[in-house]
């Protein structure tokens, strides 16, 4: 592959700035963009840059709790059952670890996966960025890390999880006595924070803010 | 009311689909991102053969994912084998037909419906059509982030399984279709990704 980097010249700015629509192509000039608001394609409605309230600490803050949500949601066990006088009881990678145990090593993966493994490097990779930027660390490979991050987002799948736990609780309620762990309430939450985490995040203006510092991670 | 738009290819430039950076390509197919260091190319390398290929093959995976049992339990002595139907009628049959549509609907009918959507959508791009376009991009978007719910169903019997290991008394085991639903998962949305809905505003009105 013959990859040429000497041709591209930067273009963009802050906030505002020139913008391709990822979804139609269509190339267009973005005056600065006020807090709360966004920025839609002129030609196709898609969005193209937002700009949440709450600057950079919103997204940071909700990151933190979203961290210290995960390992409790992961820690802890998501639910007892109990038929018959026998208990049992399972963790989110409990669920994925019973696989395993059935040398179904390829169902273990396709769980575990997008189920805990993704939305724990998304959280934790957006916080080692998040953080790096926020009090000027200057931590290093944080390019690296969002690239990674941005990649991985679509694949995390741990509100889809924890509809697959609600249905499982349905359907062992009509089955045994329930009693809902630790975990089940931070995986609820961890799905509220994430959430609006995203929400109040705009990787665009990430990009942004590392391009201010020296390039750290690449070349 | 045909405005015309500048699109960023007539002019040699293109957006880093990772960072958003604008990268000036001019006569070359790709560059590498300054910012990012990602490859920028116009448009997504063979997009439409890839998408079809991935397709195709996320239907093939659709059929034994609907028809092979998702999990088998035994109680007592008793085996079932339960696919995504049996299970949807089970909770129809207890009156608990919310539950049923959010399974159906997860598990049956909205990958039917993205497969489609995306292979109208391919079709429609062969075609040369540029009738509906903002249309067809807002449903090549809703194809995109719909697509990883149907995997709740393997996250049901992984639960399920983990959850009902009682010895003698009961146990459920995943059967064939599991794997088959997220091979199927995947595919759709390796398939919605390697689409380019660029490709829906190339043709000149």
């Amino acid at each position: 592959m013959s990859l040429d980097a000497a041709c591209s010249t930067r273009i963009t700015g802050q906030v505002s700035g020139l913008y391709v629509c990822h979804a139609c192509d269509a190339l267009q000039n973005i005056a600065a963009v006020k807090p709360g608001a966004v920025a839609t394609c002129v030609c196709c409605g898609s969005t193209l840059l937002r700009n949440p309230n709450g600057g950079g600490e919103r997204p940071l803050a909700l990151l933190i709790a979203a961290a210290i949500l995960f390992f409790i949601s992961n820690i802890y066990p998501i639910m007892d059952i109990k038929i018959a006088g026998i208990e049992q009881s399972t963790t989110l990678t409990g669920a994925a670890m019973i696989f395993v145990e059935l040398d179904n090593h390829l169902l273990a993966a396709a769980v575990w996966v997008p189920g805990v493994l993704i939305p724990g490097i998304v959280i934790f990779g957006l916080l080692y960025v998040m953080g790096s930027i926020q009090f000027n660390l200057g931590f290093p490979y944080t390019k690296n890390i969002l690239v990674l991050v941005s990649r991985l987002t679509p694949f995390g799948m741990m509100d889809v999880f924890l509809l697959g736990v609600l249905v499982a609780l349905v359907k062992l309620v009509a089955l045994a006595d329930v009693i809902l762990g630790p975990g089940f309430y931070a995986l609820m939450s961890l799905i509220i924070v994430y959430a609006a985490t995203m929400s109040s995040l705009e990787l665009h203006l990430l990009w942004d803010s590392l391009d201010e510092k020296p390039s750290s991670s690449l070349e | 009311m045909k405005r015309q738009f500048i699109r960023a290819k007539d002019h040699g430039v293109a957006g880093c689909h990772t960072c958003g950076q604008v990268v000036v390509l001019g006569s070359h197919q790709q560059a590498l991102c300054p910012r990012c260091g990602c490859a920028v190319h116009y448009r997504k390398c063979n997009s439409l053969a890839r998408a079809w290929a991935l397709l195709i093959s996320a239907f093939i995976m659709y059929i034994p994912s609907n028809t092979e049992p998702m999990m088998y339990t035994s109680s007592l002595g008793q085996q079932g084998a339960d696919t995504i139907m049996s299970g949807v009628l089970y909770f129809l049959s207890h009156g608990d037909w919310p539950l049923a549509l959010v399974i159906f609907s997860a598990s049956v009918l909205l990958p039917l419906l993205k497969m489609i959507a995306i292979a109208y959508i391919l079709i429609m791009v062969q075609l040369g059509s540029t009738r509906r376009r903002i249309e067809n991009t807002r449903l090549y978007m809703l194809a995109e982030v719909m697509g990883k719910w149907s995997m709740v169903d393997v996250f049901v019997v992984s639960f399920l399984t983990a959850l009902v290991q009682l010895g003698a008394l009961t146990t459920i085991e995943p059967g064939p279709a599991g794997l088959a639903f997220a091979a199927m998962v995947l595919l759709t949305m390796f398939s919605a990704m390697a689409f380019d809905p660029k490709l829906i505003w190339d043709q000149t009105e």
